[in-house]
Formats: C-alpha cells, sequence, structure tokens
C-alpha cells in the first residue's frame, strides 16, 4: 500500500499541504503585479541561476538576480522594494538571453523597480534624469563647451532636437505630466534633502 | 549623386550631440558616402534613457518613445539611430506598440493630449545594422569607401547590450559571440582582435553609473584588463553611452582605483570616418578624455 508522504510535524504539514499557505508577511498578488508590469511568466522560474552566473553585478556585489526572482514568487513584497540591490541591475539582458525556462528577469527587476518607484523608492539619478528632460527634453543636455565644438564641426550649436525646437517641449511636458511624475520626482527629491 | 540615396529620419539621442558631437558629424557625412541621407528627425527628446526612465514607469516610458516614433510617422520615413541605448527605446517600444493592442491604445490615450497617434507604419533601424544589411549598403560598399585604410591596428569590438539583446526579441542572430561588426571593422583595413567575455556590458547600464560610480567602473575595468590581454589598439563600439563609460570612465578609474589604461575608445562612426579620410579635426576627437593620439600615430 502506497504511503502518504508527509512532514513529521504535524502543524509544517497541514500547512504545505494548504497550496494557498503563504508567511505572514508576504504579497500573493506581488507575483502578479511583477509578472503584468514585466510581461514574463516569472512563477516559472526553477531556481537554476543561470541568471546569477550571468550577471555582471554578481561577482562585485549582494545582488543576486536569483534571490529577487524567487523573492518575488514568495511574496516578499516589503523586501525586494525596500533592498538597495534592486537597483544594481545593469539591464544588460544576459540573464534574459541564457534563461532555459525562456523568462525575462531582466523585464521582472524592472517591474520590481517600477512597484518600488510607486512607493516613491527611487534613487535620486534616476529622478534627476526626470528633471533633466522636463527642462531640456535630454537626459543629457547639451553645454557651452559642446556648443562651441559642434560649431567648429560645422554643426549647429543646438542639435535638431527639442534643444533647436523648444516649441517640441510643451507636449513632452504634458506626456510626463499625465502621470504626475515630475512633481513626484521634485518632491521625493526635495524630502530627501 | 544623392538623388538614389536611401533615406531615413536621423534620431540623435543625448550623448552623441551633446557630449560627443564628433560622432554626429561622421555619421552624416559618413553615410551619405555609403548611400545614406541622414535627415533631421526635428523636435525629438531623449528616447529616454531607457534604465533610468524605464525603472521609474514603463508606461511613460512607452509613451515618450511612441511622440519620438510618430515624429518620424509624420515624416514617412524609417529611423535610423547610432546608439545602444536609444535603439533599445525606439526599436522596442515601437515593436512593442505595433504587436501589442492594449499598451498601443494606453498609449494613445496619453499621445491624444498632444494630438498625437501612433499609428505603427515606420520601421526602425541601427545604423550599423544598416551598413551590414547588403541590401542597404553591405561589407563591400564600406570597404569600398575607405580611402585611408586603419592598416596594421588592432582593433577590438564592444557589441554593448541594448542592440543585440534579449535575442529573442531582436533579428542579429548569435548573441553570444557575433562577429558581424568585427566585419565591419576589417571593412577598414583594421584588424579585429578577439577578448575574454566580448559581449559583458560595459556597466553603464539600467542607471547604474549615476546610482553606484564604483560598482559600474569595476564592471568597466574588468572588460579593460581583458581588453589588455589581447593588445587592443582601440576599442570601437556602437553606443555613445558604452563611450562614455569607456573612454570617461578611464579617467575616472584612475582616480577611483589608481590604475591607468589609456585606451583609445572609438564609436564605429568615427573609424569610418577616418578610414574615409575625414581629419581628427572634423571627428572632434580632442573631446575624448582618453588621448586617441597613440591610435592615430598607428594609422596615419
Amino acid at each position: 500500500m502506497a504511503v502518504k508522504k508527509d512532514y513529521k510535524d504535524q502543524q509544517l504539514a497541514e500547512k504545505l499541504r494548504d497550496r494557498k499557505y503563504y508567511i505572514p508577511d508576504s504579497n500573493p498578488e506581488f507575483i502578479k503585479d511583477v509578472e503584468k508590469i514585466g510581461q514574463t511568466a516569472a512563477h516559472m522560474c526553477y531556481q537554476c541561476g543561470t541568471c546569477t552566473g550571468s550577471c555582471p553585478s554578481a561577482p562585485r556585489s549582494s545582488y543576486r538576480i536569483r534571490l529577487f526572482m524567487r523573492k518575488a514568487v514568495l511574496g516578499l513584497e516589503e523586501e525586494i522594494l525596500t533592498d538597495p540591490d534592486l537597483w544594481l541591475c545593469t539591464t544588460c539582458y544576459s540573464c534574459t538571453d541564457r534563461c532555459p525556462r525562456d523568462l525575462a528577469p531582466t523585464d521582472a527587476i524592472m517591474a520590481m523597480r517600477n512597484l518600488a518607484a510607486r512607493r516613491d523608492i527611487v534613487p535620486r539619478n534616476f529622478l534627476q534624469t526626470v528633471q533633466l528632460i522636463y527642462k531640456s527634453g535630454h537626459g543629457v543636455p547639451n553645454n557651452d563647451a559642446n556648443r562651441a565644438a559642434r560649431k567648429k564641426l560645422g554643426l549647429d550649436e543646438e542639435p535638431e532636437t527639442t534643444h533647436k525646437y523648444p516649441e517640441y517641449l510643451p507636449g513632452i511636458r504634458k506626456i510626463i505630466d499625465h502621470y504626475g511624475l515630475k512633481d513626484r520626482a521634485d518632491k521625493i527629491l526635495a524630502e530627501g534633502e | 549623386m544623392s538623388g538614389n540615396n536611401h533615406q531615413y529620419a536621423f534620431f540623435l539621442g543625448c550623448i552623441a550631440p551633446n557630449r560627443y558631437p564628433g560622432i554626429e558629424a561622421a555619421a552624416i557625412r559618413t553615410s551619405k558616402n555609403v548611400g545614406i541621407d541622414l535627415l533631421p528627425l526635428k523636435g525629438a527628446s531623449c528616447c529616454p534613457a531607457p534604465g533610468a526612465f524605464g525603472s521609474i514607469d514603463l508606461n511613460i516610458w512607452y509613451a515618450m518613445a511612441a511622440r519620438n516614433v510618430v515624429l518620424a510617422e509624420q515624416m514617412g520615413m524609417d529611423i535610423t539611430l547610432i546608439c545602444n541605448g536609444c535603439y533599445k527605446s525606439i526599436y522596442e517600444v515601437n515593436e512593442k506598440l505595433k504587436h501589442n493592442d492594449e499598451l498601443r491604445d494606453g498609449v494613445n490615450e496619453v499621445l491624444k493630449e498632444i494630438d498625437m497617434e501612433f499609428k505603427g507604419s515606420v520601421d526602425v533601424w541601427h545604423l550599423a545594422e544598416l551598413y551590414y544589411d547588403p541590401e542597404i549598403v553591405g561589407v563591400k560598399k564600406i570597404a569600398d569607401s575607405v580611402k585611408r585604410p586603419l592598416t596594421g591596428a588592432k582593433i577590438a569590438v564592444h557589441y554593448g547590450c541594448h542592440l543585440m539583446k534579449p535575442g529573442k526579441e531582436r533579428h542579429f542572430g548569435d548573441t553570444e559571440n557575433p562577429m558581424w561588426i568585427e566585419e565591419l571593422v576589417a571593412a577598414l583595413g583594421a584588424e579585429p582582435v578577439q577578448y575574454r567575455n566580448k559581449m559583458q556590458c560595459c556597466g553603464a547600464g539600467g542607471g547604474v553609473r549615476g546610482y553606484d560610480l564604483a560598482h559600474a567602473l569595476d564592471i568597466t575595468n574588468e572588460k579593460l584588463i581583458n581588453l589588455q590581454e589581447v593588445g587592443a589598439d582601440a576599442l570601437t563600439e556602437v553606443c555613445p553611452f558604452c563611450q562614455l563609460q569607456y573612454d570617461r570612465g578611464q579617467v575616472e578609474i584612475q582616480d577611483k582605483f589608481g590604475i591607468t589604461w589609456g585606451l583609445p575608445v572609438l564609436h564605429y562612426n568615427e573609424l569610418l570616418g577616418l578610414a574615409q579620410g575625414m581629419s581628427p579635426d572634423e571627428l572632434a576627437l580632442d573631446l575624448h578624455a582618453i588621448d586617441v593620439e597613440p591610435f592615430l600615430k598607428k594609422i596615419l
């Protein structure tokens, strides 16, 4: 007669038989949000570690993409969104290229960053880029030394972008304002001062 | 005559026009020599930076990139560009919106506020892939345009990440050991050299350069170690952001880690400009943080 496999600890066995069991500080909805924003079936990850093995950030930090993937499945939202390592992914997509489950761990990270940003957890440099683009249309704007160099090259001092045609800026600002992002960036950066 | 030339809307991005304008000048001139006219994409903005902007809210990234694509749609012209970061934003958003109705409708709702609509009527190309494509230019035509071969120079290629990866969302074939840019380098008369971990990231992407500079530089430094091992005279790439990370990064590595490399870093269009006979002044090579002179001595 077949013996039913079970754990000796009856309480644990109960919990593990309950497929809806989550540890108290986990959020079962979290992985769904990650999958929707990242457009990748992150729960399919079988933790082989090809991602961490391919990651240029892993050898020089405590950032582990495999760990983030697992924590996302476990719904450890708080731990993930407050972890400074979340921002050490260079988005090189090596993990995504090599994933044997055909997942996109990079896009899962992007999704988790989006979810962190919804709670105003964003490193300053990301928000400063938003401010720069709002102001000039460029994340890396022109400057006087560069204008002089452009002139010497026979180019116009301002490139054929929003720099030369600032009449396009209101449209860009409208898009950013549609999401209230400029105000949020200003607010978060001011609070951090 | 430029009457039969291929015409593209030229998306500039930020770092080429605003930090290395020689790349912009070279792209326009060198492309004309091989039958491509680059026309200004008036009013374009930052792509916007896929790491810095996309990390905060992908929806805004889609909408902002879509606005740039719509400018080209209004010209009725495909886009070409010279930066891998721009390629990720402009190419990928264009493809996503073409094939995902829900995303497209969401973006168009926002674009409606500025009287724009994404139609999905144009394609996006990296200039380097147009150079390689025999239907457009091809390696032979590149070789034929060379007036001053870069003979004797050993040049390593940094492909960067966002042009070819993730491979399943692109069309470049092998992403582990590609060789097509080496073919473009060999067409200039130079000797392409292979090095360990060629496809590793420069370290700058995903907002990491701004978030943790030492971390980003440590990745760059690993690549510089591998490049020195094979005795490369110069590194070439097709991404001004990678160029910035390698070029200015070497100065930062000197400051932070006390390591001196002195490896000249040139965008492929700058190399092509030199090979087609443009002078270092016409390419503003003096704006490079790392002196290009040792490399020029080798080839001029």
